[in-house]
């Protein structure tokens, strides 16, 4: 890079910020799609209308249905198919619904590469905007992991106990936590008047490396509740022992 | 191979136990994933599908599939199953995967007879999206650079574009660029430096003063 004239450098961050500030659709949820082809449920490629932004935001709600749907028809036919697991995306963190007892990782859990520095340092460390809940100000400590991939912000001693902000660039990447939510748990809620994901109880999280192997020492039980949401830019998942209201009401004053 | 979670292979239990043998087990990672789909395993793909789905679809889009990325991606992601025992062991599973993506977006292209580009938006801003800048003004000008910016990406020959969408849009390496586009990476390295001449011309004379003082 250091042999490039100045103003190549200069293009390439002003495409790379272009790019992030594309109009780009949010996908349909193909998992069940692409199951019943390979199972040759389904004729080859749907031809459907045009997916606009609305109907976008009705799939996540047909996503959910079909997450019921499918168990029950499990629970309906035990000897049925052995698709018991849904597995769906929301704003870089992937979801695994299953049934069966929350398993316990151990304590511990590190991110890989973490650092701990001020919040002016981190905003120069990753490449997309830290939003602070500004009900709570400044985080007592400020953690960036994965290489600028993830900044958390940590409030160990607020009203609620811990809280803990996660935050990351989750409308490119792929997913960045791997998440393991029981049936029932999971319901949607506006933050800002964009979508978020109420997730109640503790759940196992890991961390997923870019090349989409799992970091083992990232493994651990959330605390509390958790509540995703993203905007264009970056995407936040909030935990700690917080209300539904009050954990959105954290999320309306991030800036 | 990067550590899984071997140390916690509690199984799943109630009454959705499968009947094939083994625990069901989510927490895999890509290779172990790739390794449970060879042997059929469609739970295990279709995490690949909720892992992959948003970087295919982007990539779809953003070659020029538009709206019909949905389709474009649900097909690729079949053919990738039905090629699995194509895939090398140990290599990375995006960039595979989203090369069977652009082959689908061509073959699309193709059918429809349509050329490739179709015009990239810029998105609506968002409160608390960039950092804005101290200046309202200087913000301003950025935003119509940008948009000069991306009305000449959208402008370029197909080959040019497609570089640059990957490279910068979708943010892939060289070698990985190679890969997606099914060229030689000298191919992407000329084409890369060929596209980036062209859009220099519409960086403003003041900004080079202003990239030296850093």
């Amino acid at each position: 890079m250091a042999d490039q004239p100045g103003w190549q450098g200069h293009v390439e961050a002003e495409l790379r910020t272009v790019g992030r500030t594309l109009e780009v659709p949010p996908p349909g949820d193909l998992t069940e799609a692409v199951r019943q082809r390979l199972e040759g449920r389904a004729p080859s490629r749907r031809r459907g209308p045009a997916l606009s932004p609305v109907r976008g935001r009705l799939a996540w709600r047909v996503a959910l249905v079909v997450v019921v749907a499918l168990l029950a028809v499990v629970i309906a036919v035990p000897q049925g198919r052995a698709a018991i697991a849904h597995v769906f995306r929301f704003a870089g963190v992937e979801i695994h619904q299953e049934p069966g007892p929350v398993r316990h990782p151990g304590s511990n859990a590190s991110l890989p590469g973490q650092r701990t520095m001020s919040l002016e340092r981190a905003r120069h460390h990753v490449s997309f905007p830290i939003l602070v809940p500004a009900v709570f100000g400044q985080p007592r400590d400020v953690v960036v992991s994965g290489g600028g991939r993830v900044v958390s912000l940590i409030y160990p001693r607020t009203r609620y106990g811990l809280v803990r902000l996660d935050e990351f660039a989750g409308h490119l990447d792929q997913p960045v936590f791997e998440k393991f939510v029981h049936l029932g748990g999971v319901t949607e809620v506006r933050v800002n008047g964009t979508r978020g994901l109420w997730i109640k109880g503790p759940q196992e999280l890991i961390y997923i490396t870019r090349d989409g192997s799992m970091a083992a020492a990232s493994a651990r039980l959330t605390t509390g509740n958790t509540l995703i949401w993203g905007t264009r830019q970056v995407a936040v998942r909030l935990e700690g022992s917080l209300s539904r209201t009050v954990a959105v009401a954290i999320a309306d004053s991030a800036r | 191979m990067p550590p899984l979670l071997r140390e916690n292979p509690s199984p799943v239990g109630g009454v959705f136990r499968c009947v094939c043998p083994g625990p069901v087990r989510s927490a895999i990672d890509d290779a172990e994933a790739v390794a449970r789909a060879r042997g059929g395993d469609l739970d295990a793909y279709a995490v690949l599908v909720a892992r992959y789905t948003l970087r295919a679809h982007r990539a779809a889009f953003l070659l020029g599939a538009g709206e019909d990325a949905d389709d474009v991606v649900q097909e690729a992601f079949v053919k990738a199953f039905r090629h699995l025992s194509r895939f090398r062991v140990g290599e990375p599973f995006g960039p595979w995967l989203l090369r069977i993506v652009t082959n689908e977006t061509r073959n699309l292209n193709r059918s429809r007879r349509r050329r490739a580009a179709l015009a990239l938006r810029l998105g609506a801003a968002e409160p608390d999206g960039e950092a804005s800048s101290d200046s309202p003004v200087d913000d301003v000008l950025a935003a119509e650079r940008r948009a000069g910016l991306l009305a000449t990406v959208n402008a370029l020959p197909d080959n040019e574009r497609q570089v640059l969408v990957c490279r910068y849009f979708l943010e892939l390496s060289e070698a990985e660029t190679a890969q997606v586009l099914a060229w030689p990476l000298g191919s992407v390295k000329s084409r890369t430096s060929r596209a980036l001449n062209r859009l220099r011309g519409l960086m403003v004379p003041g900004e080079q003063s202003r990239i030296s003082h850093g």
